[in-house]
């Protein structure tokens, strides 16, 4: 029905616009390309599981500014008075905040000679109470959490006992089990890993080693300033926030009670770039999609009020409305699968140059083509409009002396 | 005033070459008022884009107003154009955004006039064609007659040496075109040559002297005075 | 001649207006995307320390052993930090690091906070030009002997002390009473380029007490504590001993002399070092480097490599937004041919033509750049908004103003100057006969 050549021959000879728009395609492949990739790879990395009920686990830091405190006791009674507000499931001092951005990280060797031993990946280190699995919300998928009478109050405690996120014990383990393993740090301090938890996210979201985890049984109660975190019901959360202050104020007044966050809000603010640069480069891609139908549409009405007497002689000769809109489609396709080859080439090209400026991952050679097929749609109907409009011009105008 | 010397224009394409003009010989004096009549694609547009300096020719000499204008670049025909030469269109070719005092500014900003000048010689010029009343109008609110008596203005404000009309009256009904040709035989008294082509004999016959190009050369030579007949002469 | 082409070219814009708006839109947002991410850009890659760049030196030893880090680690450790400030090379220097504590006055009604401090040496205020509003730094004597002095700045002064020159007055750290001996103005460099550790956008801190009572008064540490080797921190003293890296050194090095001098100094400190044991790591052939304020921003990517992108995707897009004005001008100029033949005909020189041209297309370029600006204005807003960076990142950079007009006229040239070239080669005879 329709017919290449003709069109191929046209366009060949006025070449300014098709190649302009040639080039604007070739650009908006590659730009649209790579840009939803980017999107696309930050959307998955947002939507990792964190293994953590974030919504209902209040986290918040109280700092003893008092003279004559006994830390230790303190925290002891403080804990004590978390876990029997109403609504506060599960309570437990914390050294770090999961998803926050800042944490500890350490890692274990494998023996107890520091020279020979080999060490595991870095992981983020929770030292907290026998209640920080139950506040977190973390599945333990193997083995056992450890109780409140094996807590150590010190790093350099002995009988340690610690739990690994299973991706972790994965990497240091392989198919064995994890449980009953001893591992090191330096020479003289031995952890027994006692359980697997199969999900548990550490503190940097941009970290290679974010699953990577341990929860180690240390109740640290020697600093001015600790962390906590309380699990309650979602709902009871809002207005625990005060009811905390006056309860921990009401024990002891010299302290400053404060940043109190849900980890969800943590993960929101540490995923805040992530988040606004797929919203910046969504933005881009829909407006850029509305410039290049917009100039399309442009263009082919000028096209069409150019060739208005060829259109015109067209009709005279017998095109039928649906030929002549046919002709501008096929010219529309050519452009754009030309023009889409190209700038898929040039979108690779260009993915490839980020891989290797910016640490990203390879594109693969679906996102071009997908962008090359939403082009063809949208230029589509961008064309038909004017073109519709070019199918009726009288064949009357052929006979005029234009 | 105006001689071409053995002008030759050859349009060349892949596979055919057409020779527009032909050995074309034209001599004309100040103050003359020459008719260029000829069958449709005998040369008469040609040979009216080479007299106005619009476009190039392959061979030969022309020299106008004592210059030899033969080669010029761009830029030095831009300048003859403007200072030298009135143009008056079949179409009229007014700008229709702007007013008639602005159309008529049009080449004397090209000049470099200052504005003084500039309304000066708009004024005077619209005056000249009756149209003094009506500067600030746009060519759309004029009839087709005005609207070429605009068009004359802005030809006649830089005070030309010579004019080149094409088809001046093609458009217009019979009462507009007289007072058009009025209007250009009232300029030609004053002094300035015309140029005008034209296939309406009864036009051509008002003018002084009259040419016809057929196949690119000039062919027939008719000089009229007074109410002589037409005697057929070789240019 | 230029007004002239001025207004012909307004006049143009507004006989079309549909694409004269479709032009101003593309360019308008091509320009508002790029703006944001050069502001965004603009801003972290900005260097506060001005000329006094080159002057600033972070000193970075290599103090760990083999097989352990592969990079230098921005910190000192205590015992290192303590040799440099204890040692008679005639530099000027300071240590510090980021701390914190609850803060309140006495007989003021503002309730205890937690605030930032920085704990540092005398010459600190000098070296970062920071401005005093009253008073200035502790004596130099008490870098050596402590004593319980503190620099605030003016903000704490207001909500704790009411404001005014309460220089000589105590504030409470946690529990112990320091005497004010200065209160800065308002300082905010950014990046905070003293110390990036807490992010390069961190805020500087509201309190400077005297580095000398560290080992007195414990100050906990806010920033990044590192270690090579595991060494539990039970008790502060811990900490001053061991190996681990938490403390920024600054040395004032205004030459290549000075630079020679403190680098010869440093090499010899680190072979009296490797002599008592430490600096074990014999793969190296030097383990010290010092860091220029510029070298050291660089060294921390305190630019994201997201901004990077940005800026290729909006240049990218720029273009896109080009090649369509492009089009659209060819289309909107070419249309207007016939009287281009009529005023080539009557004299105009093919300067002229194009000059008129490009006039109208820098006006479509300035609308767009104007327009551009509000959406960029409008986006950091936005942007700043999700980030919760508003003090920072929510206003235009003064060069924005240079920048939007360069670009939105460059960029309009650039488009417009083919369109413009095409439409002022138009044979004027072509035009003249049809209507």
């Amino acid at each position: 029905m329709f017919t290449i050549k003709p069109v191929l021959s046209s366009l060949m000879r006025s070449r300014t616009g098709p190649l302009l728009l040639l080039l604007q395609i070739v650009l908006s492949v590659a730009i649209v390309a790579n840009a939803g990739f980017i999107i696309q790879e930050r959307l998955a990395l947002m939507q990792r599981s964190s293994g953590i009920a974030e919504q209902s686990v209040l986290s918040f830091s109280l700092y003893n500014f008092g003279e004559k405190v006994n830390l230790p006791q303190q925290l002891k009674r403080d804990l004590e008075i978390l876990r029997n507000i109403p609504g506060i499931k599960a309570a437990t001092s914390t050294n770090m905040l999961p998803l926050s951005g800042s944490g500890w990280s350490d890692r274990f060797i494998d023996g107890p000679d520091p020279e020979t031993a080999k060490s595991t990946p870095g992981f983020a280190w929770y030292l907290g109470g026998e209640q920080m699995v139950d506040t977190l919300g973390v599945n333990v998928i193997e083995g056992r959490n450890f109780r409140a009478d094996e807590l150590n109050h010190s790093i350099t405690d002995s009988g340690m006992k610690a739990l690994m996120s299973a991706p972790l014990a994965k990497e240091v383990f392989g198919e064995e089990s994890a449980v009953g393993q001893i591992m090191y740090q330096g020479s003289d301090n031995q952890i027994e890993i006692i359980g697997v938890v199969e999900v548990l996210q550490g503190a940097w979201v941009d970290s290679d080693q974010f699953d990577y985890s341990v929860i180690q049984n240390i109740e640290l109660n020697e600093n001015r300033s600790n962390q906590f975190m309380v699990r309650a019901d979602r709902r009871d959360v809002p207005a625990l926030e005060e009811t905390i202050k006056q309860a921990l104020r009401a024990e002891n007044p010299d302290r400053v009670i404060r940043n109190f966050n849900t980890l969800r809000e943590l993960k929101d603010m540490s995923y805040a770039f992530h988040a606004v640069m797929a919203g910046m480069l969504s933005i881009m891609i829909i407006l850029l999609l509305v410039i290049t139908s917009l100039g399309l549409s442009g263009m082919v009405m000028f096209n069409i009020q150019r060739r208005t007497k060829q259109i015109g002689t067209r009709r005279a000769l017998g095109a039928r409305k649906r030929d002549i809109v046919g002709m501008f489609l096929v010219e529309n396709w050519l452009i754009c699968f030309s023009g889409g080859l190209l700038g898929g080439l040039l979108a690779m090209e260009l993915g490839s140059q980020l891989m290797t400026l910016f640490s990203l991952p390879m594109m693969g050679w679906q996102w071009p083509a997908m962008t090359v097929a939403g082009l063809l749609v949208i230029t589509t109907v961008a064309v038909l409009l004017p073109a519709r409009k070019a199918a009726l011009i009288s064949p009357a105008i052929a006979t005029r002396t234009v | 005033m105006l001689s071409m010397k053995k002008i030759n224009k050859v349009f060349k394409t892949d596979l055919v070459e057409t020779h527009a003009l032909r050995d074309f010989d034209l001599q004309v004096e100040e103050g003359e008022f020459v008719a260029v009549t000829g069958p449709s694609g005998s040369g008469k547009t040609t040979f009216l884009n080479i007299a106005g300096l619009l476009e190039g020719f392959t061979q030969g000499e022309y020299t106008l107003d004592g210059v030899n204008v033969s080669r010029l670049n761009d830029n030095q025909a831009a300048r003859i154009r403007n200072e030298k030469i009135g143009f008056i269109f079949q179409g009229f070719n007014l700008i229709p955004d702007l007013n008639l005092a602005e159309n008529v500014e049009v080449p004397l900003r090209y000049r470099g006039f200052n504005s003084a000048e500039r309304k000066r010689r708009v004024e005077q010029a619209l005056e000249q064609v009756g149209l003094g009343a009506r500067m600030k109008h746009l060519p759309s609110q004029l009839s087709g007659g005005q609207q070429q008596r605009v068009a004359i203005a802005r030809a006649l404000a830089g005070e030309p040496r010579f004019l080149l009309a094409d088809e001046p009256t093609g458009n217009l009904d019979s009462l507009m075109a007289r007072q058009v040709m009025e209007l250009l035989e009232e300029i030609n008294r004053n002094g300035t040559t015309i140029i005008m082509v034209t296939h309406d004999p009864e036009l051509a016959r008002r003018a002084q002297r009259n040419i016809q190009i057929v196949d690119g050369q000039v062919c027939d030579f008719t000089l009229y005075q007074g109410g002589d007949e037409p005697q057929a002469a070789r240019a | 001649m230029l007004t002239h082409y001025m207004d012909l070219g307004w006049r143009s814009i507004r006989k079309t207006p549909v694409l004269s708006a479709l032009m101003v839109m593309a360019i308008s947002i091509g320009i508002g995307i790029t703006l944001i991410s050069l502001n965004v850009f603009q801003l972290m890659s900005h260097n506060p320390a001005g000329e006094r760049s080159s002057v600033l030196h972070m000193t970075q030893l290599w103090s760990q052993g083999p097989d352990s880090w592969e990079e230098y680690s921005a910190n000192l450790t205590y015992q290192d930090t303590m040799n440099l400030r204890q040692s008679d090379i005639p530099v000027r220097s300071v240590a510090s690091f980021r701390s914190g504590g609850a803060i309140h006055a006495e007989g003021s009604d503002a309730e205890p906070e937690m605030r930032s401090i920085r704990v540092t040496d005398s010459e600190f205020f000098a070296m970062f030009s920071v401005p005093f509003l009253y008073g200035g730094s502790w004596d130099k004597s008490v870098d050596m002997e402590a004593a319980h002095v503190v620099v605030i700045n003016e903000d704490l002064n207001r909500t704790f002390l009411g404001g005014g020159n309460n220089v000589g007055k105590i504030i409470y750290l946690d529990v112990t009473p320091y005497q004010i001996v200065g209160i800065i103005d308002h300082w905010m460099p950014r990046p905070k380029y003293y110390d990036v550790t807490n992010g390069s956008m961190n805020f500087a801190e509201s309190i400077y007490v005297p580095f000398s009572l560290t080992p007195h008064e414990e100050f906990p540490v806010w920033g990044n504590t590192s270690g090579w080797q595991f060494e539990p921190l039970i008790t502060y003293n811990d900490r001053l001993l061991s190996e681990k890296t938490w403390i920024q050194f600054w040395a004032e090095l205004p030459d290549e002399d000075a630079q020679m001098q403190f680098s010869q100094w440093l090499t010899s400190y680190v072979e009296q070092q490797q002599a008592l044991g430490r600096f074990t790591d014999n793969t190296r052939t030097s383990w010290m480097r010092l860091l220029d304020v510029a070298e050291y921003l660089t060294d921390s990517e305190v630019v994201p490599e997201d901004n990077r992108i940005m800026i290729g995707l909006s240049a990218l897009f720029l273009a896109v937004c080009l090649v369509n004005i492009l089009g659209l001008l060819l289309t909107k100029f070419l249309k207007r041919a016939p009287e281009v033949g009529v005023r080539r005909a009557i004299g105009a020189s093919r300067r002229q033509i194009f000059l008129q041209h490009m006039v109208e297309v820098s006006l479509i370029g300035l609308l767009g750049g104007v327009i551009g600006l509000v959406w960029a204005w409008f986006g950091l807003t936005t942007l700043a908004d999700h980030l919760g960076m508003e003090e920072a990142l929510g206003r235009l950079d003064p060069s924005m103003w240079i920048m939007t007009p360069s670009i939105a006229l460059g960029a309009a040239m650039l488009a417009g100057m083919y369109p413009a070239w095409v439409i002022c080669r138009t044979q004027p005879s072509v035009y003249l006969k049809s209507q």
